[in-house]
């Protein structure tokens, strides 16, 4: 338990060795396995061969293409079910009338699986981007309204007993106590969202097509362009660790300030 | 006792008849096409039709045979991992990296790789499922254990413990976790299950619903939604009221008392 200092640091590497060494010996155990074909190359293409698809879609611009449309989808349904859920989880945390029009809703919404939603989204706004855009807010705004309000409801009482004994208004409690104590919650919430909207997005984008990642993930595994499901699957792995760095970042630089 | 039970459950629901009247309403006087939205009069003589042709239900549990399948699998399997992550820590470094990815991954990109493997049908689907579930339980289960204190571990080891009821004192202080895990888990594989059906299978709640869709038996679509919707609330609830009682010993359950 009292190692010194040096033989910590050598502990670490060498954990951080078997890490690296576990990525590595997957790869490796996969490319053998492929190159013996001990399984049809059709069902385990290597991965040296899922590299180079991976290489030729990126030089041809359709991962590119492909990649844009479904982030756009992603991203803009997020913005509208982050927008629509903090304003509605705010307002439920605020005003019991609205809490109880809207709390049945959300209970039922919550655990139901959203994706089933997709055909009457279709119905709706027909096959191309608007139904699949729709379709992530609606999957994204539960948790964020369910968030918003227990990080609203959270918001200590002193804060705003003191805010109001100095005269602000119900919009100022709001705008300027209510929201920024509530922003390390909300964040978290739609960190919690994030994930969902991308993989609503790709979910859509493989039942109904209309273009997007999911859509040519289909469509290679219809015809069995094994290396390009591999390569496609690769690049959401790695969007997804992406994105998942990316709010870390973000959350270490600016929500530093909220220790939970 | 029970009649306040009762009212408070009507006033809860209140809203959501005044929702379905509106509605009504609004489909009566002709202010919605029927063909966007069918009324909720007609969404329930398709409701009662389907579950009058037995045709829901077996396709109901087809859904539920390959979500609690694959729920099953990867509980059993993510407590485990959890546990032997939280316990070696050269295990963990070995099995980090994999499980980071693929927590990341949107599980859904696995079903095509799947259809590509198994074929059309529940193997694909229990897979997805499996995967899908298997990360939260691991992490949940993980975090419950790693964080076990030490005044525990400690005074079990005084005492005497063998490690084999070691195990269950971890176990036992993750449990709150685990469950955080299972209902996350149970979320996931509805999901997954149904994303399945209707990228590759021929049966399920998933297809039907999407084959209805498609042959523009709406009413019956929206019947067979309102059933999606009811299975997978029913199922959460259960799930809260078996942890609910699981965890009646614990801290959680007495703040859930006094609130």
């Amino acid at each position: 338990m009292t190692a010194r200092p040096n033989e910590e640091g050598v502990r670490a590497a060498g954990l951080r060795l078997r890490s690296l060494a576990s990525v590595l010996l997957l790869l490796a155990i996969w490319e053998t396995a492929a190159r013996a074909h001990l399984a049809p190359t059709v069902l385990l293409p290597a991965f040296t061969v899922v590299a180079a698809d991976l290489g030729r879609n990126i030089a041809d611009g359709s991962l590119a293409s492909d990649l844009t449309l479904s982030l756009y989808r992603a991203f803009t349904g997020l913005a509208i079910a982050g927008a629509c859920g903090i304003l509605l989880g705010m307002l439920m945390a605020r005003s019991r009338a609205v809490h109880w029009l809207i709390d049945p809703l959300v209970a039922i919404g919550f655990p139901s699986p959203k994706i089933a939603f997709l055909p009457v989204f279709i119905l709706w706004f027909g096959i191309e981007s608007l139904s699949k855009i729709l379709l992530v807010a609606f999957a994204c705004v539960f948790p964020v309204i369910i968030g918003t309000y227990s990080a609203a409801r959270a918001v200590h009482r002193v804060l705003l007993w003191s805010a109001f004994s100095l005269g602000t208004t119900q919009r100022g409690l709001l705008m300027c106590v209510i929201l920024p104590a509530s922003s390390p919650r909300i964040f978290a919430t739609l960190r919690i969202a994030l994930p969902v909207a991308l993989i609503t997005t790709f979910t859509a984008e493989m039942v109904a097509g209309g273009g997007g990642m999911g859509a040519t993930l289909v469509y290679s595994q219809r015809f069995f362009e094994s290396p390009t499901v591999f390569a496609y699957i690769l690049v959401m792995l790695g969007i997804g660790l992406l994105l998942d760095a990316g709010v870390r970042v973000f959350a270490r630089r600016y929500l530093a300030w909220a220790e939970e | 006792m029970h009649h306040d039970l009762l009212a408070h459950a009507l006033i809860r629901a209140a809203p959501l008849l005044l929702f379905g009247i509106l509605w009504q309403a609004a489909s009566s006087v002709g202010l919605i096409n029927a063909a966007f939205l069918p009324s909720p009069a007609a969404i329930s003589v398709a409701l009662a039709d389907l579950l009058a042709g037995g045709e829901i239900g077996t396709n109901i549990f087809i859904t539920l045979f390959r979500a609690g399948a694959g729920l099953l699998l990867g509980a059993v399997c993510g407590i485990w991992l959890g546990l032997m992550m939280a316990r070696s820590l050269k295990f963990r470094a070995w099995v980090t990296p994999i499980v980071g990815g693929t927590y990341s991954l949107p599980k859904s990109a696995l079903i095509p790789l799947f259809a590509l493997w198994f074929g059309i049908g529940s193997i694909t689907a229990i897979c997805a499922v499996y995967l899908a579930c298997l990360l939260p339980m691991t992490v949940n289960t993980f975090q419950g254990v790693v964080s076990t204190p030490k005044v525990l571990t400690w005074s079990a080891d005084a005492l005497g413990t063998r490690k084999r009821q070691m195990l269950r004192i971890y176990l036992r202080h993750a449990l709150p976790d685990v469950f955080t895990g299972l209902r996350i888990a149970l979320g996931f594989s509805f999901v997954l299950a149904i994303s399945s059906e209707m990228i590759a299978s021929t049966s399920g709640i998933g297809k039907l619903v999407f084959l209805y869709g498609e042959n523009g038996a709406y009413d019956y679509m929206f019947a067979a939604i309102a059933c999606v919707i009811g299975v997978a609330f029913l199922c959460d609830r259960a799930m809260l009221a078996v942890s609910a009682w699981c965890l009646r010993w614990h801290e959680s359950a007495a703040d859930a008392r006094a609130a």
